[in-house]
């Protein structure tokens, strides 16, 4: 039997007191799983703890009990930096260096191996439906949700196995965020990719489709599920009648 | 012509201070409020001045190299203090990473500047050795200051740039390395601009006071050369140094960016 890609067991997350701000508590015993080539939708209110899980798995952040295990190993015992990409991940406001597209995507360490010519920035550009021509363009002229793709075809050129989206739409307007809705579908498909995103997005929710998370406050929530949580979200992007 | 020194008495001291009472009007009248700052900052200007006039006499009178260490140790005290209070925010092992950078920078210049620029003999010659210092440590002191302060608001304003460099896989110091080189050019600039205007603006006080007291003006200009120099590479090595460690009390050994701390 093969080992989950990520497997989640007990993971809490605290911030001590400091500086006058109250101690706080991030995630409360989280446990999940996660199965090569499945998706999993992390919803709730804003401020439940979605980002930071994801930063946990990542290893952005040191959960402060529990384990995170990616592919039976525990995180801890892995070099983040491989970790990483291997698990990459999409930030929710995408942050494009100065430069054209084409030094955008070449962004990464020294010494990291692999094809990186025009022909297959082109085409990783292809996967998240942008033009090739765009690698000349200054990345400070995309729209949002431009950018937001050139930073998923960045990810990809690692040739990740796992994209962690913490909310991948939520900065873009409604035509920009179904532009990316559907490269994140389509790269599920075509890669066989293992996807983890939180989202506010009820038509990502939706379409993608394998398990959903429920979390308030820190918690899983699995006496309720999110629908009304999900039709109030829906509700908050259409236009008033 | 005399080329000796004029001696001040307290008389001409006392009519220097009516400038201040200029200033004193010129707040009084224009409501500035300054009146009381103004007093206690000329009282401690004389006090001050008279208080390290007297040491400085003692300590020269004596020509004992462990009496110049001391004062050595007690100004770079002084001047870690003063580098780490200009931060804006508290900063984990502010004060070690401070006296390492100025220890460091002061050593290695003065070291330098005595011992194979001008050549001291002896080494601990106090009329060279507690002027030049003092001159280094000032100038290291400002740039750990600026390079600090820079640092901390690069990293408060381009936190999501960091992370996104961790995210694809760079180290912590890769990642941070864009904000550090930021970081030095802010402390290094005043120091260069410094070097291109340096006698056409204003004769900097070390060159002023020499020929004041009778140097001759080309062996002034050739001492303020090597002061430049000199105040370039201790700012420098003191902002570098400064940096660097204090960059690294932003991450982790795991690559991650310590975001509490911003």
């Amino acid at each position: 039997m093969t080992e989950p890609v990520f497997a989640v067991e007990h993971l809490s997350l605290a911030y001590p007191a400091r500086r006058g701000q109250p101690a706080a508590r991030i995630l409360h015993d989280v446990s999940f799983r996660v199965e090569r080539g499945q998706a999993l939708t992390l919803v709730g209110p804003s401020g439940s703890g979605k980002s930071s899980l994801l930063r946990c798995l990542n290893r952005l952040e040191e959960p402060s009990g529990g384990v995170v295990r990616f592919e039976g190993r525990d995180i801890c015992s892995l070099d983040p930096r491989r970790l990483r990409r291997e698990a990459a991940m999409v930030t929710q406001a995408p942050v494009l260096f100065d430069g054209t597209v084409r030094d955008n995507l070449l962004l990464r360490p020294a010494g990291i191996g692999g094809d990186f010519s025009d022909a297959r920035l082109g085409r990783t550009l292809a996967e998240v439906g942008l033009d090739a021509r765009a690698l000349e363009r200054d990345a400070a002229t995309l729209s949002g949700g431009e950018k937001q793709r050139v930073t998923i075809a960045r990810a990809l050129l690692g040739d990740p196995r796992v994209l962690l989206l913490d909310e991948p739409t939520s900065a873009l307007d409604p035509p920009n965020a179904a532009l990316v809705v559907e490269t994140v579908l389509r790269l599920r498909e075509a890669r066989g990719l293992t996807i983890v995103v939180s989202t506010h997005q009820p038509e990502l929710v939706r379409r993608l489709g394998g398990e959903l998370m429920f979390l308030v406050e820190g918690e899983v929530r699995t006496d309720q599920r999110p629908d009304a949580f999900l039709a109030g979200e829906r509700s908050a992007r259409e236009p008033a009648a | 012509m005399s080329s000796g020194v004029i001696d001040l008495s307290p008389w001409q001291l006392g009519l220097a201070l009516l400038l201040v009472a200029a200033v004193m009007a010129v707040s009084i009248r224009q409501a500035l409020g300054l009146q009381r700052d103004l007093a206690l900052g000329t009282l401690r200007t004389i006090v001050q001045l008279y208080g390290v006039g007297l040491i400085l006499a003692a300590v020269f009178a004596a020509a004992r190299w462990y009496w110049v260490v001391l004062i050595l140790l007690a100004m770079t005290g002084v001047a870690t203090h003063a580098a780490v209070s200009r931060l804006s925010r508290p900063l984990p092992g502010a004060y070690s990473i401070a006296a390492a950078a100025l220890t460091v920078s002061t050593v290695a210049t003065l070291a330098y500047v005595i011992f194979v620029v001008v050549q001291v003999h002896p080494w601990y010659d106090p009329q060279y050795i507690i002027p030049i210092a003092g001159m280094i440590l000032g100038n290291s002191m400002t740039g750990a200051a600026l390079a600090g302060e820079r640092l901390q608001g690069e990293l408060r304003a381009r936190a999501a740039e960091v992370e996104t460099r961790l995210v694809l896989g760079f180290s912590g110091p890769e990642a941070v390395q864009p904000l550090v080189r930021s970081a030095l050019r802010a402390a290094m600039i005043p120091t260069v601009n410094g070097m291109m205007t340096v006698g056409l603006v204003q004769l900097p006080g070390m060159m002023t006071g020499q020929i004041l007291a009778g140097s001759s003006p080309l062996v002034a200009i050739r001492y303020q050369i090597v002061v430049m120099f000199m105040l370039a590479a201790a700012t420098a090595v003191g902002s570098l140094i400064f940096v660097r460690l204090a960059a690294r009390c932003y991450l982790t050994p795991a690559q991650q960016l310590r975001r509490y701390l911003l």
